[in-house]
């Protein structure tokens, strides 16, 4: 038992560490929320600058408010930022995939011509594009984010179903009179999932990345709410003062990035 | 020559260290020719690339002693290996393909040996190469030089391989199933050639093979391999003509050769099942919708024949005769097809070559069993259970197996599925294309048998399209061979075997050893 | 020839495309150029007129075409903000940002590489993997960060450089690049190790395959087996990751600007941005997607040098 557990650690130590990371995170963020005896958004004037503490495990912010509970709600943001952005893009990706690789033909070349030609932009750019035109704030910054993850997604969807369609077990289910929509979605789809999975959890790292980035600029999401991109470019202000605040912040991210990435490789490894 | 004694190979890089070939002896004598028989997982590959010292030494652990000349090849250091590999020990494989390095010219691939194991000039490799090329019957080696693997069909690409593996004049060459993915002319032609090479050049070669016919035309001796272990070894005719142990007896028998084993079908009062009339079809060309294309190649010109009820019909040809293509047309399967298919029966289905890619990996077998039901609709949950599991045990498989994904099962067990799978929607008509080729021998030999059953008891006509021209003579009477899309002959078994007319046939049945 | 042909005309395509959307995009913001230029309390009337000197009554593809064209022959508009050229403001700048995203990109081509065929050579020693953990968890920072935290260590701590204290490249061109080294570290370094890891499994994946048992089997080194064998089959992935990265650059660099105090084309863009100057806005938006175009192109065509099965046929 423990042998053959540390025999699959061996082989796929990315996985594991990864699940181990995400799941640390995950409940971090979640204790912050939930037991933080501070609001995030609560400023005490005697607080600003607190070193490590009892009462502050991480100190405080140029306000005085507690960095440990502000940290996590902005943690949580990002990561339900990345979350809606990525079920937009999983989601109509997939759907797009799934009809212009299975059927092909001149609407297929169209919108893939279109799809690479979106795919030329780097994907912060694209996402500015979106937010010069909606304008920013967390809504928008999610759809903004998700119409830029739709290309990526249907060209690997659509590929996989150009993979399948002319599997053998795919044309038995049509000898046997299963229509069009039955094969895409009960025969060849879940068979795309094994791409599919870990394009997502790396898809979900861009995701948190691109919002980091985009609220680091100051056109995401918007104050007061707090994020950690946005705490980030707060906290280079204060830099020379204190370093912890932008040390903090920044590790976060990169501590999520890091999990997610792992897992991603892992979930690849094991596919 | 060669010496090899108690070989033990095991893998660690597993979770529990499995040991893949158990007290492997073989002795190689110079100018010999040796052969491995066994069926896939019997460890021949695997001691063959010991000997070639071509296994990592870092997760294969192996025992015993390999002697080659007064060298003992699992202890010696690795530079002094080297000097032996490709000089005087030299491998071709089975996959020409990939085998050979995509993105470097065929010269510099034949030429690689000699260049790292003596100091001569370009100019004198170049020509080593080009005349070793001219020895392994490719047209025009000059040309051939400067192409790349993928410029080359398969026969020609092993061609290349044997050049490349023959170019310093190696005192054994190991051929790892040189002949398997190539059509049966050309496997000819292959053997042919190591059988020059061995008479002019002296070469020794270790011949591994699952085909026992193939072994027993090369070889002077021949060890029987199974599961790891040596069966029996010694004189070819002796292994073959008076077998001493069980596993080899069945392995012989399993052999297709040119003897019936279905009964014979009377065409005369037979009503017809299906009428193809000038049926011509092409592949899609996959060109963009913006620029003008041209229609796809011409895969099947002008076919016509007719097909009667529980007649097993044999379809045979070669790699790109049209033969699957003309399978697929007459299930309407493609788009770009002209002439008339007419069927007297409803649903014919289909059963494909791989069993690896005809059943979706994500369901179990019990649900892709169901999945014909479910789409035609009108069963209770009980009722599509009881067909599925009525539809396996047919087939020979116990309900135990409906639970199960395809990936638990072995080769023989999918294709067991598929065919009960083609059975469940009640078929007069199966088209099976290639249903065994991708199947050990015995397993073939079981699954040919169990068509030949469901034909009987079920009176199900079955298009058998092939490209082993025994198991067509072992199912069919009639037979339709097909060359570059064309039928260029079709009758009964013996106007097609016995007096054949068209000169293609007759080198197909040479190939094959019809008559000999 | 044919080819040529193809790879032109698909070339045209996605310029087309691409400058479309862009188009499309600007043109589907609520308030066009004559409000933006008159305001918002200028009279019906004399926005009417303005539209008309402005073209901005003419049909959708009339407008797109001449707009491309003057694109093209480097009128890119005023700016709403400035009631400059964009042209002249972005000329003044490009060659920041070119320098930033060359330099950034050489780097990660120096560390990548050679890193990536140690750790592939020597798999087993402690240095690959203690190189591997370090390329992982360097991947994961993201540049901006790792932009700050350059910034606290060599700037405020070490005084290796002045933070914010750039130098224009008229001004003096040596303190210029000098100051340019941090921001392009801050760039290059998650790039690299995502390069290297890449290079690396590459490497490892492509030793798997038949052709690399035949190469031994004819006496090959191990070092052979990777430099003549194995090297020109592993760096293709390499080199669309590459072509990628470049594009990747040129976005990042809008970031690390930001970060850096750097006047380049990624400020100009957020401050754009911000004050809904949209003609700054589309030209800078433009001009990338071209030179990401152009990028991926060469990519393609780097291809066919390297993989003989993508030539020709």
């Amino acid at each position: 038992m423990m042998r053959a557990f540390v025999f699959r650690f061996k082989k796929n130590p990315e996985l594991y560490i990864g699940i181990l990371i995400t799941v640390f995170v995950i409940v971090l963020i979640l204790a912050g929320i939930l037991f933080s005896p501070y609001d995030p958004d609560e400023m005490d004037a005697g607080a600003k600058f607190a070193g490590v503490s009892s009462s502050h495990i991480m100190g405080c912010d140029n306000f005085g408010r507690d960095l440990f509970t502000r940290l996590t709600s902005g943690a949580a943001t990002t990561l339900l930022v990345a979350l809606g952005t990525i079920a937009i893009g999983v989601g109509v990706g997939t759907v797009i995939g799934a009809f212009t690789g299975y059927y092909g033909g001149a609407v297929d070349e169209v919108l893939m011509r279109f799809n690479d030609a979106v795919l030329a932009f780097p994907s912060i750019l694209l996402a500015l594009v979106f937010i010069s035109i909606f304008g920013s704030g967390t809504w928008k910054v999610i759809i903004s984010l998700g119409i830029v993850f739709v290309p990526s997604f249907a060209r690997i969807v659509r590929s996989e179903f150009m993979r399948c369609k002319n599997l053998d077990y795919v044309r038995s289910a049509r000898l046997m009179g299963a229509k069009d929509l039955r094969i895409m979605f009960v025969h060849i789809l879940p068979n795309t999932l094994t791409v599919l999975m870990p394009s997502t959890v790396i898809g979900f790292n861009n995701a948190v990345l691109a919002e980091a980035s985009m609220s680091f600029l100051g056109i995401g999401v918007q104050p007061p709410q707090s994020s950690l991109g946005r705490m980030l470019s707060d906290a280079q202000a204060f830099l020379f003062m204190s370093p912890a605040y932008a040390v903090c912040t920044g590790c976060t991210i990169a501590l999520i990035v890091l999990g997610f990435s792992l897992l991603g490789d892992g979930l690849k490894k094991n596919a | 020559m060669l010496e090899v004694t108690d070989l033990n190979i095991e893998i660690e890089d597993s979770l529990i260290p499995e040991t893949v070939v158990y007290d492997f002896d073989i002795t190689i004598s110079p100018g010999e020719i040796v052969g491995i028989v066994g069926e896939s997982g019997s460890g021949k590959s695997m001691s063959a690339l010991a000997i070639a010292g071509l296994l990592s030494r870092k997760d294969m652990k192996k025992k015993g002693s390999i002697m080659f000349e007064d060298v003992e090849l699992l202890s010696v250091e690795r530079s002094h290996l080297r000097k032996i590999q490709g000089n005087d020990i030299s491998v071709v494989f089975q996959e020409p393909m990939t085998s050979l390095n995509p993105v470097k010219k065929i010269g510099w691939q034949v030429e690689e040996a000699l260049r790292i194991h003596s100091s001569l000039s370009d100019e004198e490799l170049r020509n080593a190469a080009i005349s070793m090329l001219r020895d392994v019957e490719i047209s025009e080696p000059e040309a051939a030089y400067d192409k790349y693997p993928h410029e080359l069909s398969g026969g020609m690409r092993q061609r290349v391989m044997i050049a490349a593996a023959l170019i310093c004049d190696p005192k054994l060459l190991i051929a790892d199933e040189p002949t398997t993915a190539l059509d049966v002319t050309i496997q000819a032609q292959i053997i042919e050639l190591l059988k020059k090479i061995n008479r002019e050049k002296g070469t020794a070669i270790l011949f591994i093979s699952h085909d026992l016919s193939l072994v027993r035309t090369l070889c002077s001796r021949v060890i029987v391999m199974n599961k790891g272990r040596v069966v029996e070894s010694g004189p070819v005719d002796e292994i073959f003509d008076s077998p001493k142990e069980e596993y080899t007896k069945h392995l012989i028998e399993a052999i297709p050769r040119f003897t019936k084993i279905a009964g014979r079908f009377d065409t005369k009062d037979a009503k017809p099942i299906l009428k193809v009339e000038n049926v011509s079809a092409r592949y899609k060309k996959i060109t963009g919708y913006f620029v003008p294309g041209s229609r796809g190649r011409q895969v099947v010109k002008d076919v016509s024949f007719d097909m009667y009820e529980g007649e097993i019909l044999g379809l045979v040809g070669e790699s790109g005769c049209g033969k699957t293509t003309l399978g697929k047309t007459i299930l309407g399967m493609l788009d770009d097809t002209e002439g008339s298919v007419v069927h007297y029966s409803k649903m014919p289905q289909m059963i494909f070559q791989d069993p690896y890619g005809s059943l979706n990996p994500t369901k179990t077998i019990g649900r892709i069993l169901e999945e014909p039901l479910r789409i035609k609709g009108g069963y209770s949950k009980e009722a599509r259970y009881e067909k599925a599991k009525d539809m396996l045990s047919r087939v020979g498989l116990d309900e135990s197996y409906l639970s199960r994904r395809p990936s638990a099962l072995s080769g023989g067990q999918r294709q067991r599925v598929c065919i009960a799978l083609a059975l469940i929607m009640d078929p007069k008509l199966i088209v099976a294309d290639e249903p065994v080729s991708a199947l050990d021998v015995t397993v073939q030999d079981q699954v040919i048998k169990l068509l030949i059953k469901l034909n009987k008891e079920l009176g199900i006509a079955i298009l058998f399209i092939s490209h082993d021209l025994k198991v067509v003579y072992e199912l069919c009477s009639r037979i339709i061979v097909m060359k570059d899309g064309k039928i260029v002959e079709q009758g009964t078994d013996e106007e097609v075997f016995s007096n054949p007319k068209d000169p293609y046939t007759k080198q197909l049945l040479s190939s094959a050893g019809y008559g000999i | 020839m044919k080819t040529i042909l193809k790879k032109a005309a698909s070339f045209i395509m996605t310029v087309l495309l691409v400058t479309l959307f862009v188009f499309i995009a600007f043109d589907l913001i609520p308030g066009d150029a004559a409000t933006n230029r008159l305001g918002i309390n200028a009279t019906p009337e004399a926005l009417e007129r303005l539209r008309e000197e402005m073209g901005l009554t003419k049909p959708f593809f009339v407008r797109y075409f001449s707009w491309l064209a003057s694109f093209f022959f480097g009128d890119m508009g005023i700016s709403y903000s400035y009631g400059v050229s964009v042209r002249s403001m972005l000329a003044s700048k490009l060659p920041i940002t070119v320098t930033l995203t060359v330099m950034s990109f050489i780097m990660i081509v120096i560390l990548s590489i050679p890193i990536g065929l140690y750790t592939s050579k020597y798999e087993d020693r402690a240095a690959s993997k203690a190189v591997d953990i370090l390329g992982q968890i360097t991947m994961s920072i993201p540049p901006f960060f790792l932009g700050i935290l350059i910034t606290y260590v060599f700037g405020m701590i070490f005084k290796v450089f002045t933070p914010g204290g750039f130098v224009s490249y008229d001004i003096n061109f040596g303190k210029f690049l000098g100051y340019l080294v941090f921001p392009s570290i801050a760039i290059a370094l998650p790039k690299a190790a995502m390069s290297t890891k890449l290079l690396k499994s590459s490497i490892l994946s492509e030793r798997k395959l038949d052709y690399v048992r035949t190469a031994y089997s004819r006496g090959n080194s191990t070092m052979d087996v990777l430099y003549k064998h194995v090297l020109k089959n592993a760096i293709i992935p390499v080199i669309t990751f590459l072509g990628m990265t470049l594009a990747d650059i040129v976005a990042g660099s809008l970031v690390i600007e930001q970060v850096f105090s750097i006047p380049g084309y990624g400020r100009l863009l957020i401050s754009s941005i911000a004050n809904r100057d949209y003609p700054v806005v589309q030209a800078i938006i433009a001009i990338i997607a071209m030179i990401v175009i152009i990028i991926n192109t060469l990519v393609d065509t780097t291809y066919k040098v390297l993989d003989p099965r993508l030539r020709g046929s």
